[in-house]
């Protein structure tokens, strides 16, 4: 059951209306497939709800496509095209590696041997590799020399092997950085081989060799450089591999570490005596451009490789000495490049699908090109038609979470983490995607993952199927939508309340700041706005402070440092986020010593609270807390009685539970949750005017950044923290910040056709938050001096 | 740490009755855990399980804990309407397997016979010195994050 036939992607998130829209399209088995444009309602199946909705719209797109397969070709490598030096008859090839999966289980997705520095080619050609029992390797042609030694993962090594044409002697080295007291002694492998090295077209690989080159392959049209297959994708670091035409002595290679160091005035050579600049075929110093998917070469001959697939970079080195933990003042110290075998940058697949959006007449909302076969195959592709600035359509805009989609994309936790049961408390359920992901690693995971060799994923490219992002999907986390299905219920509720609304993505705000959104009365994030760029805060900062007013409908949000990677602008906005999950958080996987800087834009990474920029800042609340079994309810407090917001619960009794029910979790209080802290960022006048504090499960646990020791008391049944607060506070100039606090509080808007206290609520906020003009003022009253920790600051001493 | 209960242990049958009246009283809940609703399908009011019953919540911590490799797991066949128990590989890249053909067609009724399985798989003295391998050296043994 888990062969999804279809899986699509398309070259953007958000369409401007008179723009063109390319979807690419695996269709592995049927010869043909319908392709429709639908409007997206609701995507949650739950019988208790009102089922899936969508629209069908009478689109050019709209028709029936000849199917093909198309593949990803995930794992990173570098490459640099066959060249006349690389023919070599002698050679020393060295580098540094640090391995985190030599030797893999016979059943692992790419069990094998893996490659690190090689020309190698169908038996031609040379290379270093780690061949299938975890030692170092040596090819010459057919010719395989290894050191029968296995080596050690997760640990520095200097690998270097010398072939003498001559001779055909060969020397084959392996030294482990650390080596242990019971450690034995590795001494150098020396053979001779008679044989003259074959060469062939097959570009120089880092990290991988080459398979096969076929142009006629439709499958490898997908491949970076297209036609060419490569295999034996390498898990690890490298540092500073080089290629030389001569093969060195011991001495000679020592020198060779130190690379090409090119550029001084008294050194008219490039190497680092004159008799080594002379034999340098390639040294690459994968130091220098760490924020460009380029391997610079700074040798004779500049054979920058091209990095495919993005591996990680701004990683320790082999020479990394704990005094600078930012790579960007002591670059030298960061030449590791950490190849993955499930990396992926981009599927590169061919377009089979093309929408040009209607220039006027169509509006801003939630789309999808629905995909289906005779034989019920089904995907989505999903997307969103956003204005132009200038030309928004309504008072109201929906800024859909789309970094925090692509932080999520096709997720492993289920299958990695034994299903995370202690945090999501009970046994989760996968979905046909999570089946099918399970299976197809090449469609990458997300940063919640951790890759197939055990190492964090910080990287996320849209430029591929993600099969989180689709309308009927249950995520394990919730047993419920989560992300863009969860998102659907709030859409459902606009569409069944009547109202107008556009649709705006991170990215829009993330590139456009506060342009994208002073047009707008109102925005409305979605249930999880967890991941964002620091444009995007200033822009939504800039709004609030400007009159702007902020519907946050749910939890978690504002919490990690996300960037683009720039290196990718030239495939579009918004491609490839990058995060590093640092010192602090809720974190599923954690940086290394020393890898908190992202590559792509050097900033520190890590949670925006611990940059000096609170998550409590952004609409009056942060989250405390998280638990994935089951929901509650709200209940007012006596805030919601003060004038300053009371209007927002006409219609709702004091005591009256808010949301003791919905589609997520059984109530709108749940999954994780924000309260109001005004020691931690929250406005001073923040008021705090409902609260589920006391209701949730032991399966609800404080975050970790709010404790510093361990101990008992943590959970839901016993801490004060682990509540939900619903939270208000005007901002200057009219604006205002109303904060829902709980990711499962939009799955109670369609409850019951949208007619319950949730949707009252909602309602109630966003008719008077829509409206044009400032919010009416707060009486003088309010306007009075507050503390923080100190909240009842006596009133300061008036003139005598 | 506490020892799974024995088969055939009347503990082991007060555990299995408690685990099974939460589960019942989750259906209709998007959402799961082991608690009692007061009213079936409705979490105004959760009690049991869980929060009142030790011996209950550190068996089913254990259980929870377990590695990933051979762990067993709810699979949607049909969306909204058939599910299957499978078990995860513990290696990446290989999806999890059937372990039997029994479809069921309530997402929590699983959840009680996945904890039946385990009790029968887990030995009484898991996660004790009498288990010890080489694997909890490096990681392997226990309380997965991913």
């Amino acid at each position: 059951m888990c062969a999804m036939r279809l899986t699509g992607y398309a070259d953007k998130f958000g369409v401007h209306p008179g723009e063109k829209i390319k979807f690419y399209v695996n269709c592995d088995g049927p010869s043909e497939f319908k392709a429709e444009v639908v409007q997206m309602i609701h995507g949650d199946t739950n019988p208790r709800g009102p089922g899936y909705i969508e629209r069908p719209m009478d689109t050019a797109a709209n028709g029936v496509y000849k199917g093909r397969k198309q593949i990803i070709h995930s794992g990173s490598y570098g490459f640099v095209e066959d060249a006349p030096q690389f023919h070599v008859d002698s050679f020393t090839l060295q580098c540094w590696i640090w391995p985190t999966t030599p030797k893999t289980h016979p059943r692992y997705w790419k069990h094998g041997a893996q490659g690190l520095v090689t020309k190698w080619m169908d038996g031609k050609g040379y290379g270093l590799f780690i061949n299938e029992e975890g030692c170092v390797e040596l090819r010459i042609n057919e010719h395989k020399i290894s050191t029968g030694v296995p080596i050690r993962d997760h640990a520095w090594h200097f690998i270097a092997a010398s072939f003498d044409a001559e001779t055909g002697e060969v020397v084959l080295y392996h030294e482990p950085q650390i080596v242990y007291a019971l450690d034995p002694v590795i001494e150098p492998v020396k053979t001779t081989v008679d044989t003259t090295i074959a060469h062939t077209a097959a570009p120089t690989a880092l990290g991988a060799y080459v398979e096969k080159i076929d142009g006629n392959d439709a499958l490898a049209q997908s491949s970076l450089p297209a036609g060419v297959w490569f295999a034996g994708k390498y898990n690890g670091k490298i540092d500073s591999p080089r290629i030389c035409n001569k093969a060195l002595n011991r001495f000679e290679i020592e020198q060779m570490k130190g690379g090409a160091q090119p550029g001084l005035t008294e050194r008219r050579n490039s190497g680092p005596t004159g008799a080594l600049s002379e034999v340098i075929v390639a040294a690459w110093d994968f130091w220098d451009g760490i924020d460009t998917i380029a391997a610079k070469d700074n040798g004779p001959y500049g054979f920058d490789a091209q990095l495919v697939n993005c591996p990680t970079r701004a990683l320790t080195g082999y020479n990394w000495s704990g005094q600078n933990f930012d790579w960007k003042f002591a670059t030298k110290e960061y030449g590791a490049i950490h190849f993955h075998d499930d990396d992926v940058d981009n599927a590169r697949w061919q377009v089979d699908v093309e929408w040009d959006v209607p220039a006027e007449g169509i509006k801003s909302r939630f789309y999808a090109l629905k995909l289906t076969t005779e034989d019920g195959d089904e995907d989505y592709i999903p997307f969103w038609v956003v204005p132009e600035i200038g030309k928004e359509q309504s008072k109201i805009a929906v800024m859909v979470p789309t970094i925090s989609y692509m932080a999520y994309a096709n997720e492993h936790v289920a299958c990695n983490a034994g299903g995370a049961e202690l945090f999501v408390y009970r046994v989760p359920i996968m979905q046909q995607q999570n089946m099918f992901l399970a299976e197809h690693r090449e469609y990458g995971g997300s940063i919640y993952d951790t890759h197939t060799d055990g190492s964090g994923i910080c990287l996320s490219s849209r430029l591929r199927p993600i099969l989180s992002i689709r309308p009927k999907y249950d995520h394990f986390l919730a047993q419920a939508p989560w992300q863009y299905p969860a998102d659907l219920h709030l859409i459902y509720w606009l569409e069944t309340m009547g109202y107008e609304y556009d649709v705006i993505t991170d990215e829009d705000v993330t590139y456009e700041g506060l342009a994208r959104l002073e047009n707008y009365n109102v925005i409305i994030t979605g249930s999880h706005p967890e991941h964002n760029s620091g444009t995007q805060l200033d822009a939504l900062h800039n709004y609030t402070q400007r009159g702007g007013r902020l519907m946050y409908m749910g939890a978690d949000a504002w919490y990690w440092v996300h960037s683009y990677h720039p290196a990718y602008e030239s495939e579009g906005r918004g491609v490839l986020t990058e995060m590093r999950r640092c010192e602090s958080g809720i974190r599923t996987w954690r940086a290394e010593p020393g890898e908190y800087y992202h590559q792509g834009t050097g900033e520190l990474g890590g949670m925006w609270r611990f940059r000096g920029r609170s998550l409590y800042s952004v609409a009056g609340v942060g989250m405390t807390n998280e638990g994935f079994d089951v929901s509650t309810y709200y209940s007012r407090t006596p805030d919601s009685l003060d004038p300053r917001v009371a209007w927002a619960f006409e219609g709702i009794d004091y005591d009256e539970p808010i949301g003791n029910f919905g589609l997520v979790g059984g109530g709108c209080a749940g999954l994780e949750l924000d309260i109001v802290d005004v020691t931690l960022g929250s406005p001073p006048h923040t008021l705090a005017v409902a609260t589920s504090a006391g209701r949730h499960t032991e399966a609800y646990l404080l975050v970790m950044e709010d404790f510093g020791f361990n101990q008992q008391g943590l959970d839901g049944t016993t801490h004060p923290r682990v509540r939900g607060d619903i939270a208000f506070h005007e901002t200057p100039n009219g604006g205002g910040c109303f904060a829902f606090s709980s990711i499962a509080f939009c799955g109670s808007l369609p409850w019951n056709e949208g007619k319950n206290n949730v949707s009252t609520l909602v309602g109630n906020v966003l008719d008077r938050f829509m409206q044009d003009g400032p919010l009416p003022a707060a009486p003088a009253e309010a306007i009075k001096h507050r503390g923080r920790a100190d909240y009842d600051t006596p009133e300061p001493a008036t003139q005598a | 740490m506490i020892p799974i209960p024995k088969k055939g242990t009347p503990e082991r049958e007060e555990l299995i009755r408690l685990h099974r009246e939460c589960v019942d009283s989750m259906k209709g809940v998007a959402g799961f855990s082991v608690l009692k609703c007061e009213t079936p399908g409705d979490t105004t009011v959760v009690t049991g399980g869980v929060h009142e019953y030790p011996t209950l919540r550190r068996v089913l911590m254990r259980m929870r804990g377990e590695s990933p490799a051979g762990k067993l797991i709810t699979i949607c066949t049909k969306v909204d309407k058939e599910w299957r128990i499978g078990r995860l590989s513990g290696i990446r890249g290989v999806p999890p397997e059937f372990v039997n053909d029994k479809v069921y067609t309530d997402e929590q009724e699983i959840q009680h016979d996945i904890f039946l399985m385990r009790l029968d798989e887990l030995p009484e003295t898991a996660g004790m010195p009498e288990n010890f391998e080489e694997g909890w050296k490096h990681r392997d043994d226990n309380w997965p994050v991913t």
